[in-house]
């Protein structure tokens, strides 16, 4: 309680010396443990403000809503330390400045809400470096140890099930802030590079192709995983992406607004061993 | 005295059904998501969840369904048609809002184009609906002039007795008759009091919301843009709706050959109404979620004189962002009209 009040009076306080045009966080949702997105432009919606630990949605992919950031004016966002580095990915692919963007940092510990210290991107450099220190652990999950364990043949038995769910709703593309294309491969018609129908190949055309999209940019916030309405655990596709990218490249995604892109950059020093 | 169908009879019914030659349906739920699909035995029905994650409009309408396979030659194209899959089937335990959305999509696909994959599949169809005893924070039946216990779209309606071992059977239409006489031994009149419906608590008066959506001076309104500002443009409250219908053709396969293909289509994508020019209409999220709106609740009844929503609840109970048709109408019933 005592980060929300905090963090209520310096939106307040921003919005009253124009500092942001507006303010996006939580309010309370339709049922006691959902939290739904706030655009705070005033100080009534800035007392809706709620901070706590079911404040989980990454927020970050509201910053590239188009015009949003275009008169070049300041907007604030609460951020979880995965949504900070959404943002500096987000720079480093040149889709907004960070100096646009305040952020108010909050991480979650048990029940607890804590503050971050900083309200810009580059304030949270070290908080950045230390979680790149401990990379994703691995197998930390159940299933996701299971999904370790397979072979070639039961992975892909695994992945046709779980895609046979598919509806082609398109909310992990939607939820996903990496996702920002104006025009999504499966958008376009002439030629129809992807299948729209949810058969077998429909399903893993969309999911693969989204999955290798975001390898190295995924930053595992699990916004695809929770939106997924048929409940297929997408959050394992991405994180085994990034662990591959972590141990090829030593690339830790979002941990500044200059890091270069994994797969638009190379280095005479790359692994080559996927090279027949 | 009522005919009651006791729950220990069920795997005789299920036997019986088929052996007069119907699938049997009914919700089930697995460890990933709860649809309605074939059942096997009695156990592998769900009774306990308040509805299926996915709606009813599965078994009628599919994500994809082939039309036809083309094959182009040097004179001539040659096309062979994909029927709709024949087979009588019986779907036990269908919530009455996923029924009513059956007969409130029925009016569209039998409209002036008649929809032989729809109509086929309807006609083969006898749904046996149960009364809902329990409901959630997202139904919303009674808003729309329905009930827990509406009997719109059944072909049989079953009444939850109150010691939870059975039903009250009311035959609604001969379809329902047909299909229950082949299982009437199993039948035994009683009279078993039946357990209250659940209570669904109207959330907001209907008559009030179309009033303000026919107001022509409110399509412009700004409440649209407010109402829609986090919706992040996912198609999942139009495909787990069970009266969404829209589609889009497609053809799968190259030059010479394919299959032309029926896919769900959602209002709420950029490139649902994307002209070749690039000129769109509802360019905006705010226009796409007024038309989702507008149409259910004020085209829709225009043209049919019935709203395309049944109440089930599904699109604000998934909403990654937690929208829905509930909170959108509720802030309209507050507004001026």
């Amino acid at each position: 309680m005592i980060t929300q009040e905090k963090y209520r009076t310096r939106v307040k306080e921003l919005l009253a010396n124009n500092s942001v045009k507006m303010v996006i966080g939580y309010k309370q949702g339709s049922t006691a443990d959902r939290r739904r997105p706030l655009f705070v432009r005033s100080f009534e919606e800035a007392d809706e403000l709620v901070l706590d630990s079911n404040c989980i949605g990454n927020l970050a992919g509201y910053l590239v809503t188009e015009g949003l950031l275009s008169d070049e004016k300041r907007v604030g966002i609460f951020l979880r330390p995965e949504g900070i580095r959404s943002i500096n990915i987000l720079a480093a692919e040149s889709q907004l400045n960070t100096e646009q963007i305040i952020i108010f940092g909050f991480d979650t510990s048990g029940r607890e809400v804590k503050a971050l210290q900083g309200e810009q991107a580059g304030d949270f450099s070290g908080l950045i470096d230390s979680l790149k220190e401990k990379p994703p652990e691995k197998s930390s999950d159940a299933l996701l140890y299971r999904i370790d364990q397979m072979n070639t043949e039961e992975r892909f038995a695994f992945w046709k099930d779980e895609f046979s769910r598919c509806i082609k709703c398109y909310a992990c593309r939607q939820a996903c802030p990496m996702c920002y294309c104006r025009r999504c491969i499966v958008d376009s018609n002439q030629p129809q590079w992807i299948n729209t129908s949810s058969h077998t190949l429909g399903n893993f055309e969309w999911n693969i192709v989204r999955a290798f999209h975001l390898a190295g940019r995924c930053v595992g916030c699990g916004n695809c995983d929770r939106a997924c309405p048929v409940n297929i655990p997408l959050r394992f596709i991405n994180a085994r992406m990034a662990q591959e990218v972590f141990e090829s490249f030593d690339h830790y995604a979002g941990t500044s607004q200059t890091q270069e892109p994994v797969l638009a950059s190379f280095n005479k020093d790359d692994s080559e061993t996927f090279i027949l | 005295m009522t005919r009651i169908l006791f729950s220990d009879k069920l795997d005789n019914c299920i036997a019986r059904w088929r052996a007069a030659g119907l699938t049997v349906f009914g919700p089930v739920k697995t460890d990933t998501l709860s649809s309605y699909a074939a059942i096997e035995q009695a156990s592998d029905f769900d009774f306990e969840s308040v509805l299926p994650d996915r709606s009813i409009k599965d078994l009628f309408f599919p994500q994809t369904e082939p039309m036809l396979r083309y094959t182009i030659k040097k004179r001539a194209i040659e096309t062979e048609d994909f029927t709709p899959p024949n087979g009588k089937r019986i779907i036990f335990g269908a919530r009455p809002c996923d029924a009513s959305g059956l007969a409130i999509d029925d009016s569209l696909f039998g409209w002036d184009y008649k929809d032989e994959y729809w109509i086929q599949r309807r006609n083969e169809s006898v749904i046996v609906s149960i009364a809902c005893t329990k409901a959630d924070d997202f139904c919303l039946c009674s808003s729309l002039n329905l009930a827990p216990d509406s009997s719109t779209g059944s072909d049989v309606l079953l009444r939850p007795l109150e010691n939870n071992n059975g039903w009250v059977v009311e035959e609604l239409t001969d379809r329902g008759r047909e299909a229950f006489l082949a299982i009437a031994e199993l039948l035994q009149d009683g009279s078993d009091p039946i357990a209250p419906i659940a209570d669904v608590p109207e959330k907001f008066d209907l008559d009030t919301c179309v009033a303000w959506l026919q107001n022509p001076e409110n399509f412009e309104s700004k409440f649209w843009k407010e109402i829609s500002m986090r919706c992040i443009g996912c198609g999942s409250c139009t495909y787990l709706c069970p009266t969404c219908h829209c589609f889009d053709i497609q053809d799968e396969g190259d030059t010479y050959s394919g299959i032309r293909r029926k896919n769900w289509d959602s209002c709420s994508f950029a490139l649902f109404t994307m002209h070749t020019s690039g000129h769109n209409p509802r360019a905006t999220q705010s226009a796409r979620w007024r038309q989702r709106i507008m149409h259910k609740f004020n085209y829709f009844p225009g043209t049919f004189s019935v709203n395309s929503c049944s109440g089930c609840g599904r699109c604000s109970r998934q909403c990654p962002v937690d929208m829905g048709i509930t909170e959108t109408l509720q802030k309209i019933s507050t507004l001026q009209p």
